[in-house]
């Protein structure tokens, strides 16, 4: 819908002249159905009728919204809440007095939410300071267009085949040349398991800088990480180096940046390549273990047909788990099984498909984010703990749903 | 993976680098669940009289009974060298290791006491000029100046990996949890103290260490231009607690749901 | 010509009997010193053989009888035997006296036959199938060479052929009775049981006693063996034990990890300990093998591993991780051989020396190290289940007439609401109790079975320092485990308490009528002995007694009271999680249903735990503290009243 306000005059004076046959219908157009409470009298006044206002409330009281969400037309909602989305105030910094670099991960060739929580960071730290600016160095193929309202001032990509992949001693060089080149005041790492964790400690070691590793808040100069393993408090003075954990601050998310590129150092010292990667391996979802896994689907008594089990699981790239009785007769091997005598699972989506949920069954999920259960019995302690239980034939709901999941990739195969 | 299917290596000189772990519910000090792990990868790659563990720091009672915990896994003496808790412990590690000759080095991910970085087999690697990996699931093989080595990547994915030795490998969750700590074996075994060189931790020294905070969960920013709206969100209730029960549905509506709750976590691939 | 041969014949025999007899106590002699009263022993022996001993026997009253006239008519006769003609005392009355001491034996090994024409699948076949013939052979010859002695027939009747053949049947029979004795054949037990019996590891349990607790190993000993790891390991009291088996199988034929086909096998195990003490291979074993496993692939002598961590030795670990320690086995055992000990002795070598406790023995073992029970929670949080029942902490007070014994219960909710139930019993009988709190610790049980004594002692140390702190009368807990550690296992480490179980206080309260409890008008009741409460601490009455109180009519099971089966959930099974063919609980759950009850009664949290794990239609499981407190209920308003005035 476009914001332009269309004026229609001849409806206007009808508005304003009570005495106009067509008065009340124009009125009560304009009011979105309901007689109008308010419009330009005849001589540029404006009138109010007060037993228009407001509506009838569910227990016959006149109740008044001055917020004027009941009152207001379509028309002028979606006027609203264009206002209602400021505009991103752009910040373009000409000429960086300094430079906060960000390593961020990319995963994909996109930033994810830890690396925008640490281009936050960056920004808090770029801004305390006059014409600071954030510099963005990544590996590989760029995929991501939102960098400039991710924060990012200046963007150093290390493009090429030899930076995919496991690489971390050419990427080591690589940020060696940005070091000398640009100097970065602060240089910000995610401490992500093998992305910026390992990457961070490498250059720390390289560069012969402590790092800070594990911080989760800066304030003042000072920051503040995780020490071990996560029971204690390190707060210290903010070194050159830090290594943050997600959530360390917000994404910017008021202003929009020039995210402009720079070129990368030309010569790179020759790296010596002592890790070589020889590719993925391909992995069976159901050969993961079952406390590691993000996504399990767990089978119970009310499992008949086992080979549409084992298919569904393979079909939605699950994990499989069991509950004690599918393991006790023999259905499923004992590493599967779930529960306080099996596994703890840390899932982040559980679907448990005929399980009734014994006590000790879901002690093992109490970690899982969203438990799904399909189920015949709507009373069964499993449905009560779920996050969404469908109440139908296990055997029947993972068919249909095997069916969908396929369905939907030949469509996606057939559109690309 | 079973314990046989590995070939042990002759000739190859391992060692472990341990520390005292922290339960992560009591708090007493324990086996170092990355460390032990790293034991075991060591274990199945080479017989124990071919293992050498070493820890660096202090040598009190109660975390003897932690240390001795690693001999409980079959091996015959822990090197412990001698360091206050205000030292930095990487120049004496360093200088042991150039000692024993070892080409592998096996490290947990990090510590579970003290700064707990994991920053320590990266400053060894660089020092000692070896190659080093990290979050290794499994070491296929080993043959003469390199091994193939699996790398855990999240959700069970693993990587195949060339690394020229000497090297350092540091070990995290993904691989094979440790084996039981035995009683016998662990109170046979020795603790060999050595005493070394001290090179004090100076950087350390104006740290504040305090127990951990909980971190604020992060609430949801609602940039809203009204008051009503910016109250609403402040006000409404947090999400859960009963969820939603679908009953009397087909299987394939029943299924939709379904798929729609794994489309939003973003599960399916 | 019998004059001269049968003296040396039974001279010889004895000779080679003696020999074979030092053979075997030097066998025995290789197994480690233990503490035994060698003199006291041999006296009381006669006694533990024919009270206790019998006592056992006489479960099956027409093979007591058989073993009474074979047994004791081949003792007679032996002594009388080498009075007469090995002496060759003229004594017209001893010769009668022998006739009818064969004669009797006669009628014995009759019995003893027609046992054997369709044996049951517990006893042994291979020798022990030949022992009637032998005793015929003994019995018949000695009885037609003494006619001559007693005046029946002329002296030189039917010439020398007779005669000849007359001392073959002798000597075969000399052979297998005096020969066979110490040599290995099956009357082996009679020279092996009688010492056995007098040397017992346990002569508390003579007389009427009862000792169960496991011994302690001296952690202190830097040089004492952690466990058995080859059969020298094994004190030469235990070794002698197993020398004592007779084979019958009564062992395996209650034992519940055989039954569900897991690879146990009592007889079996102890039949393979006498192979590693004598040396060889199981191939001549004749009875049931471990479900599951063929007869003839192990073997090993006294100094090598009983368990290899790799391959085959004389007995693999699922074997001994199988047990589930209900001591059904040792009850039924006729020669009272302590099966249970020698298992957790193994143990005890698989888990303090390789480091081997299957499947989730390991965590389990860590978790107590670490956080004082064995599911690895926060030990502050044991309280947590009665936050709102306001508790009184005995720290805070001192002293109480009733210390009220948790157990790991406490993390399990489940057992929350038992523990509930009993908290709600003992406040409506006014009971001065108290608990110890977060202070409490894991009794050790679960460590202490999986052979892991080092993690036992150190709870059991800290525990007994704890309870030293406060005053009070009583220990009361519903766990029989807890009950059974702290009662018996305790007093070794220097912990002695008055323990009883809940049942048994409850059914004391009832008695003094502390209790104002109305009258159960539910279904139909059985009860579940626990091991740990019936066999262990032979406490069968009072569990029925409270039942009985609340007007409950047990409908009994078919094995009840000391032939009660086992739940599974002893010995840490669940832990260790043997697969078998069939699941324990499910076959006890078989049991109950057998009985058509709708409520099983139990005193057990394990139990209740395995019991409910079973799926499909089965009768309720509830606890009797449960049962007793909803009586409570519906108990006359008057105890509301008083509580009101209180």
């Amino acid at each position: 819908m476009n914001d332009i306000v269309r004026r229609d005059p001849r409806s206007e004076w009808i508005a304003r002249n009570r005495l106009h046959p067509e008065h009340d219908a124009v009125l009560a157009r304009m009011g979105g159905g309901a007689p109008a409470a308010q419009w330009m009298g005849p001589n540029g006044v404006i009138r109010r009728d007060p037993h228009a206002v407001g509506f009838i409330g569910p227990n016959g009281i006149r109740r008044i919204d001055r917020s004027g969400a009941q009152s207001a037309g379509a028309g002028g909602a979606a006027r609203r809440e264009a206002a209602a989305a400021p505009a991103r105030r752009r910040v373009d910094i000409d000429t960086p007095a300094f430079f906060i670099a960000v390593v961020a991960d990319m995963p994909g060739g996109r930033l994810s939410a830890h690396d925008r929580d640490l281009l936050g960071l960056a920004r808090q730290l770029a801004d305390a300071e006059t014409d600071g600016a954030v510099l963005l160095v990544s590996f590989g193929d760029p995929r991501e267009t939102g960098l400039g309202e991710a924060g990012v001032d200046r963007v150093l990509n290390f493009a090429g085949e030899q930076f995919e992949g496991y690489a971390p001693e050419l990427r080591l060089t690589a940020l060696g040349g940005v070091e000398r080149q640009h100097a970065p005041r602060h240089w910000l790492f995610p401490d992500s398991p093998l992305g910026g964790a390992e990457l961070g400690r490498r250059f720390a070691a390289r560069l012969g800088e402590r790092p800070a590793t594990q911080v989760w808040q800066i304030a003042d100069g000072r920051c503040t990480g995780r020490g071990a393993a996560g029971a204690s408090d390190i707060t210290r003075e903010l070194p050159r180096i830090v290594l943050a954990l997600p959530e360390c601050a917000e994404p910017v998310a008021d202003t929009v940046h020039a995210a402009e590129a720079i070129a990368p150092p030309a010569a790179l010292p020759q790296a010596l390549r002592r890790v070589e990667d020889l590719g993925a391996v391909a992995v069976d979802p159901a050969g993961v273990a079952l406390a590691e896994a993000e996504f399990i689907l767990s089978a119970g008594n009310g499992i008949h047909d086992w080979d549409g089990f084992h298919q569904a699981a393979r079909v939605l790239g699950a994990t499989e788990g069991a509950s004690r009785v599918a393991v006790d007769n023999g259905f499923m091997p004992r590493h599967r099984q779930v529960g306080a005598t099996g596994t703890w699972v840390t899932a982040r989506v559980y679907l448990s498909a005929g399980i009734s949920g014994a006590v000790q069954h879901l002690q093992g999920i109490q970690q899982c984010d969203k438990v799904v259960a399909i189920n015949t019995d709507a009373g069964c302690d499993m449905v009560k703990r779920a996050d969404l239980a469908v109440i139908a034939d296990t055997g029947e709901v993972l068919a249909a749903l095997v069916e969908l999941v396929e369905g939907g990739r030949k469509e996606q195969r057939n559109a690309a | 993976m079973r314990r046989e299917d590995i070939k042990q290596v002759q000739g190859l000189k391992v060692a472990a680098l341990v520390s005292v772990g922290r339960h992560p519910v009591t708090g007493r000090p324990r086996r170092a669940d990355f460390d032990a792990r790293a034991v075991e990868m060591g274990l199945s790659l080479v017989a124990p009289e071919n293992m050498s563990l070493l820890h660096a720091g202090e040598c009190s009672p109660e975390r003897e009974s932690a240390l001795r915990g690693y001999l409980g896994m079959g091996i015959g003496a822990l090197d412990v060298l001698d360091q206050p808790p205000e030292a930095d412990i990487v120049p004496a590690l360093e200088a042991r290791l150039r000692e024993m000759g070892a080409r592998l080095v096996l490290c947990g991910a990090r510590g579970e006491m003290g700064e707990a970085s994991g920053l320590v087999p990266f400053l060894l690697a660089e020092r000692l000029g070896w190659s080093l990996v990290s979050g290794l699931a499994q070491i296929e093989s080993v043959d003469g100046d390199s091994m193939t080595v699996l790398q855990a990547l999240p959700r069970g994915q693993r990587r195949r990996l060339k690394v020229r030795l000497p090297a350092v490998v540091t070990v995290d969750a993904a691989a094979q949890a440790a084996r039981q700590s035995a009683y016998g074996p662990a109170r046979r075994g020795e603790l060999r103290r050595i005493e070394g060189e001290v090179t004090p931790d100076a950087a350390a020294r104006d740290w504040n260490t305090a127990p951990a905070k909980k971190r604020p969960k992060r609430l949801k920013i609602v940039k809203a231009a009204s008051a009503r709206d910016r109250f609403k969100a402040a006000a409404a209730k947090a999400e859960g607690g009963g969820g939603q029960v679908l009953t009397g549905l087909s299987p394939q509506a029943g299924a939709e749901a379904i798929l729609k709750l794994l489309r939003e976590e973003g599960v399916l691939r | 010509m019998l004059d001269v041969v049968l003296p040396i014949l039974i001279f010889a025999a004895l000779a080679l009997a003696l020999a074979g007899a030092l053979r075997r106590i030097g066998l025995w002699r290789q197994g480690r010193a233990a503490p035994v009263q060698l003199l006291a022993g041999l006296a009381a022996m006669p006694r533990r053989y024919l009270v206790d001993l019998h006592h056992v026997v006489a479960r099956d009253k027409v093979f007591a009888n058989t073993h009474v006239a074979t047994g004791g008519g081949f003792v007679l006769a032996a002594l009388l035997l080498i009075a007469v003609h090995g002496f060759g005392l003229e004594s017209r009355v001893l010769a009668w006296a022998l006739l009818a001491a064969t004669a009797v034996m006669f009628v014995g090994a009759l019995r003893v036959a027609a046992r054997r024409k369709d044996p049951p699948a517990r006893l042994s076949r291979g020798p022990w199938m030949r022992l009637p013939k032998s005793l015929f052979a003994f019995s018949v010859s000695v009885f037609l060479v003494t006619l001559p002695a007693a005046g029946v027939l002329p002296a030189g009747f039917g010439g020398w052929a007779l005669a000849a053949v007359l001392a073959l049947v002798v000597a075969w029979g000399l052979g297998e009775m005096f020969f066979g004795m110490t040599w290995g054949g099956p009357m082996k037990h009679a020279f092996a049981g009688a010492l056995h019996l007098a040397f017992h590891r346990r002569p508390e349990r003579f007389g009427g006693g009862r000792s169960t607790g496991l011994k302690p190993l001296d952690l202190n000993d830097a040089s004492a063996p952690l466990g058995v790891g080859k059969p020298v390991d094994f004190t030469w009291n235990q070794l002698l034990g197993f020398d004592a088996c007779v084979q019958c199988g009564r062992c395996e034929a209650m034992c519940p990890a055989f039954a569900a086909g897991q690879p146990l096998n009592p007889k079996k195990l102890i039949q393979d300990m006498v192979v590693g003490l004598a040396g060889g291979t199981d191939a001549a074993y004749a009875g049931s093998p471990y479900p599951g496993m063929p007869v003839g692939e192990h073997g090993g002598d006294v100094h090598s591993p009983i368990v290899l961590r790799e391959g085959r030795a004389l007995v693999d670990a699922d074997t001994l991780w199988s047990c589930t320690t209900c001591r059904a086995c040792v009850e039924e055992c006729p020669m009272m051989i302590e099966h249970v000990d020698a298992i957790v002795d193994m143990r005890r070598h698989l888990t303090m020396e390789h480091g081997n406790t299957p499947n989730k023995g390991g965590e389990v073992l860590e978790n107590l190290a670490a956080t004082d029970n064995p599911g690895g929670f926060d030990p502050a949080s044991r309280m947590n289940w009665a936050a709102d029942l306001d508790l009184p902490l005995i720290s805070a007070r001192g002293s109480a007439e009733v210390l009220l014994w948790l157990g790991d219960g406490a993390f399990d909710m489940r057992n929350q609401r038992t523990l509930r139930a009993l908290v709600k019993v003992l406040r409506a009988a006014k009971v001065d109790f108290a608990v110890l709190g977060n202070d409490e610790l894991d009794s050790g049980d679960v460590a202490r079975r999986l052979g892991d004594e080092a993690t036992f002692q150190s709870l059991a140390a800290r525990n007994i320092a704890t309870l030293a702190q406060y005053r009070f009368e009583h220990i009361v807990t519903c766990d029989p485990h807890s009950f059974h550690v702290l009662k018996n296992e305790y007093p070794a480490l220097g912990g002695h308490y008055d323990v009883s179980h809940h049942s048994t206080y409850i059914s004391q309260l009832m008695a003094a009528g502390r209790l104002a409890l109305g009258q159960w008008s539910g279904g139909k009741v059985t009860y579940h002995d626990p091991c740990y409460l019936g066999r262990y601490n032979g406490e069968y009455e009072a569990p029925r007694n409270a039942l009985k109180g609340i007007g409950i009519k047990v409908v009994e099971m078919e094995r009840s009271g000391f032939r009660s089966r086992c739940c599974g959930g002893g010995g840490g099974a669940p832990i260790t999680d043997i697969p078998g063919k069939q699941r324990i609980p499910d076959m006890r759950m078989a049991e109950i249903n057998a009985t058509g009850a709708d409520i099983v009664a139990v005193g057990c949290p394990q139990c209740t735990a395995m019991l409910e794990g079973v799926v499909g239609e089965r009768a309720e499981v509830l606890d009797i503290a449960e049962l007793v407190a909803a009586q409570l209920a519906a108990a006359p308003a008057q105890r509301v009243k008083e509580e009101v005035t209180a």
